[in-house]
Order: structure tokens, then C-alpha cells, then sequence
């Protein structure tokens, strides 16, 4: 669980999927952002610097993500429609059932078979966060699958070990 | 350019497997390197039209995932004149696999469009084919969809029977549309085709009530009812109008000019 809270007394909690090794709180000052490092005994802030900077950059990457999300589950107002659905098949009906938008994105990502958001907005030629959101979206409703390798992060349909 | 064309229908009997089986037929007399599917699994047909007995491997198998495209591919050159390389997928017409294809789960379906979109790597990239045709079923059949959305371009089979053409516009509107399918319609059957006047009175009538473009019109021949299925017309009648009908339209979609 992490907790980030802003200047403007606003708290965002997100819940990773991933267990972070340390815990991170991040306060907006102006325009810049400060990492503290809490739990000196698991990785020593001194001792590897740069791979602690990439960590928290990855979790921020992340929490940037889960807040695209959580903004489009506003905008739409539709949070039924987002819960989770365990091993849900994307098959063609289910295509035809999906709002426009997600549609575009689902038949993208079955086209390419395993892609990142960047490779999907090239082809559906909406922003690259645009594309992230939806993607994400898919990822909750468990019609997709998501994979980082490093900094990148891919999404796929689980077509083999479903069934 | 289209490479992957679906023929589709909503009802039955509208000439899908006639279209299908002599657009490929035309591609490959024009050199072209086709391939043709059978994804009709609910009434093979294709085995029967172009007198394949027997094939080792079914496209169904190919779906199921238990042998590679290249060993369902049949190899049909040799029907077709000219330098043309033409392949055929037949489905499997026994009725113990039409059985078993009826009882596929969502989740099969989702494995079989997979595949589906997958021949564009293996067969389009890798095999250099020109050309995949796809026969479907008619109707909102999972394979049908499934076709529909690996296609590039889409040709829809209908006559002017009024359950037809309501059945094709609310198709039209409610499952192309959504897919953002590249379509093409094809008027079969039509009376007095000849006339100047039905011509114009057909091509308001797809513009005004279908609203997508006219790919060709197929007026009634008797000879194609008298040949029984026996006859490819592009390869067994050259002169034939239905011939020059079903050029015209291989041309229109090879020079893109569907619009």
C-alpha cells in the first residue's frame, strides 16, 4: 500500500500489485518532487542511489497508471462495469458488448497480440496515456493481461492458459 | 490494399460460396498466389464444389491447434489456369465435427480468432500469399465474427428479399459498423439486372437504405442454377457475364476503388 499525500491536503492511496520493497512518501513542493526513504535496513539510500531513483520511478510510473484509471472510472461514472472479472474470455461477442472506445483499443491489442501502450497509440493514433488508461482498464476487467520488462510495460490477451 | 477478404451474408442461400469460391479462382488466374477457407463449419461446402474427397488435415484442426496451416493448406494450382498458385482449407463436413465445432466454448472462439489473425503473419508475411478469401456462414455465427474481424474487407452477399435486406441493414449498422469494417455489397439474384433503369433503382437503393458502397449486381442466371455447384464460372465460362461481373469486382478490389 502506498500513500501520497499533496500539498493541497488531497491523499491518494493506491494499493500495488507488486510488493515494494520500501516505502516511499512523496510531497509536491512548486513543481519538484522529493523521495524519502524510510527503511534504511532493506536497500541504504547512500549505498545504490541510482537504483533506488529507478525504483521510486517505477512506482511512480505505476501510481500514475493506477490513477489513469482511477480518473476515467470518474469520468464515466461507471465503476460496476470495471470490477474485476476473473478468466473472462476476449472473444468477438464480448467486442461487440464494450463501449466504443475500449473496443478500439481491445482490437488493437488482439491484432498485435503483445504490446505496449506506445505500440497501441501508434495505431489507434490517440495519446499514449489515452491508450494507457484503456489498456489498464481492460487489465482490471480481465480481458488482458500485463507483463513489465524493465521499464516497459505489455499488455496481451491470455489466449493459452485460459481453457 | 485488402489482403484478407471475408464473404459474408445474413441469410442463407445468397451466393456466398459462389462469389467466394470464383473471386479466389479470378486472383489466381491473374497470377496471383490465393488462399481459400472454408469457415462455413455448421454446412461445409467447398470439399463438395471443388471435388476434394478426402483432405489429411481439416481447417478445424488447424482451429483446434493441433497441427501447423501449412498441412491444412491443399494445394489446388492445377485447377486453375495460368501461373497462379491457388490453396484451399477445407472444413471438415463430417457430421461428428460439425457437431463438435456447434459445442465450441467462448473461450475456444477466443483461441480460434487468435489463430485467425495470426495467418496474416504466417500466410501474408511468410508464405507471400496474395490473397486470403474467407467463406463464412451466415448470420451472427462466432466464426463468422471471428472472420469479419481478421478481414481487411468485408463483401456482403444479399438478395432483395425484404427479411434479407432488413436483416443485412440492422447487420450492417450493428456489427460492421462497430468493427469499422471496410465493406463492399453484392445484390444477387436481381430481376431484369439488364435494364439501365434497374441499375439506377439498385444503386439508390444501396446508397439510401444500406448506406455502404456497391461492390457488384448479380442479376438471376438460370445457367448458374442449372450447373448444379459442378461448374467454376470464371475458370469453366470465360465469356459468361457472371465472368465479367466477378473481373470487374477483383478489379475494383485490387485498385481499391470500393467507396
Amino acid at each position: 500500500m502506498m500513500k501520497l499525500s499533496f500539498e493541497n491536503n488531497y491523499q491518494c492511496v493506491v494499493r500495488l500489485n507488486k510488493p515494494v520493497p520500501f516505502i516511499t512518501t512523496v510531497r509536491t513542493q512548486n513543481t519538484s518532487a522529493r523521495g524519502k526513504h524510510v527503511n534504511k535496513e532493506e536497500e541504504p539510500f547512500g549505498k545504490k542511489p541510482l537504483s533506488v531513483l529507478e525504483k521510486i520511478r517505477d512506482n511512480l510510473e505505476r501510481l500514475n497508471e493506477k490513477m489513469e484509471v482511477m480518473i476515467e472510472l470518474q469520468k464515466h461514472g461507471r465503476k460496476d462495469a470495471m470490477l474485476p472479472l476473473a478468466d473472462t474470455p476476449l472473444d468477438v461477442m464480448t467486442l461487440l458488448s464494450m463501449p466504443d472506445h475500449l473496443r478500439k483499443t481491445a482490437m488493437t491489442i488482439c491484432r498485435c497480440g503483445r504490446a505496449t501502450a506506445e505500440e497501441i497509440s501508434a495505431q489507434t493514433t490517440r495519446a499514449r496515456a489515452v491508450e494507457s488508461s484503456y489498456l489498464n482498464q481492460l487489465v482490471i476487467m480481465g480481458y488482458l493481461k500485463k507483463e513489465r520488462k524493465g521499464r516497459k510495460a505489455y499488455f496481451y490477451a491470455d489466449r493459452e492458459t485460459r481453457g | 490494399m485488402s489482403k484478407i477478404i471475408a464473404v459474408h451474408s445474413y441469410k442463407g442461400g445468397t451466393g456466398k460460396t459462389l462469389l467466394a469460391v470464383n473471386l479466389a479462382t479470378t486472383f489466381a488466374k491473374q497470377g496471383k498466389k490465393v488462399c481459400l477457407f472454408d469457415l462455413d463449419f455448421r454446412a461445409p461446402s467447398l470439399f463438395a464444389i471443388l471435388n476434394m474427397p478426402n483432405a489429411e488435415c481439416w481447417l478445424n484442426d488447424y482451429l483446434n491447434g493441433t497441427v501447423d496451416i501449412g498441412k491444412v493448406l491443399v494445394d489446388m494450382s492445377s485447377k486453375v489456369p495460368g501461373n497462379g498458385k491457388f490453396f484451399v482449407g477445407f472444413a471438415n463436413p463430417a457430421t461428428e465435427a460439425i457437431r463438435d465445432m456447434s459445442a465450441k466454448d467462448r473461450k475456444w472462439e477466443m483461441r480460434a480468432l487468435g489463430r485467425l489473425l495470426s495467418l496474416r503473419n504466417s500466410l501474408l508475411n511468410e508464405k507471400e500469399f496474395d490473397y486470403i478469401v474467407f467463406d463464412t456462414s451466415p448470420g451472427l455465427q462466432y466464426s463468422s465474427i471471428n472472420a469479419i474481424v481478421t478481414a481487411d474487407f468485408v463483401i456482403v452477399a444479399t438478395t432483395s428479399d425484404r427479411s434479407d435486406v432488413d436483416g443485412t441493414k440492422r447487420m450492417l449498422r450493428e456489427l460492421y459498423n462497430l468493427f469499422e469494417k471496410k465493406t463492399g455489397l453484392v445484390i444477387n439474384k436481381v430481376l431484369d439486372a439488364a435494364s439501365i433503369s434497374k441499375r439506377q433503382e439498385m444503386d439508390k437503393k444501396v446508397r439510401e437504405v444500406y448506406q455502404v458502397p456497391m461492390l457488384g449486381l448479380v442479376p438471376c442466371f438460370c445457367d448458374i442454377l442449372r450447373a448444379e455447384g459442378g461448374l467454376i464460372f470464371v475458370r469453366d465460362k470465360l465469356d459468361h457475364p457472371f465472368t465479367k461481373i466477378v473481373d470487374e469486382m477483383a478489379r475494383k478490389i485490387e485498385k481499391n476503388e470500393v467507396s
